[in-house]
């Protein structure tokens, strides 16, 4: 739960937004969108995984 | 000291997704969903320094233990609810946001109903 996790998802988008442009380039739409929705799962498991431990700490803070 | 960290941190993700907006604009939200979290963490441990306060002032003037759990426990609900509605407002989605609100609001106001009956209680026992 540091900085290096909004590091990571940055190279994450960078790199799909790369992967695309090429694959693009390359002709082949649908592998294309392939590996775009393979980096929103990725990404978003992560983000989910942090939004619940947010939740789990302001329960336990403030028992709710 | 750990103001210059918040600011930091802020600062960089604005840079991080300023610049990954014009490419990929479903992670620039992914980053600031991840900024929030990142800088209530850093704050968290100061909260909880001030609820244990409170609880330790409500042992000492026996307040009505009740109404203070109460209190901490809308306070969470409005902490929470706010940190989704600025994240809705800021992706552009205001009807989102403005569902969510409403949606606290009932929540905290169904909560503080046996605030307002033991008031009104208190209120008829005063007057003559």
């Amino acid at each position: 739960m540091s900085i290096d996790l909004l590091f990571k998802i940055a190279a994450i988008g960078i790199l799909v937004a790369v992967l695309y442009q090429v694959l693009v380039r390359a002709g082949r739409e649908d592998q294309a969108m392939m590996t775009t929705l393979a980096g929103l799962v990725i990404v978003l498991t992560m983000v989910i995984k942090e939004i619940s431990n947010l939740f789990d700490t302001v329960r336990t803070l403030f028992n709710l | 000291m750990e103001i210059i960290k918040i600011i930091g941190i802020g600062l960089i993700a604005l840079i991080i997704i300023i610049m990954l907006k014009q490419y990929r604009p479903e992670y620039a939200i992914f980053i600031s969903i991840l900024t929030g979290i990142l800088i209530l963490f850093l704050v968290m441990d100061r909260l909880t320094g001030i609820i244990n306060l409170i609880q330790s002032i409500e042992d000492k003037f026996s307040i009505n233990t009740q109404f203070i759990a109460l209190l901490i426990k809308i306070t969470g609900i409005a902490f929470l609810s706010e940190f989704a509605v600025s994240i809705c407002k800021d992706s552009g989605e205001a009807a989102i946001a403005s569902k969510i609100e409403l949606g606290s609001k009932i929540i905290i106001i169904s909560m503080s109903i046996p605030i307002i009956s033991s008031l009104l209680e208190i209120i008829l026992k005063i007057l003559p």
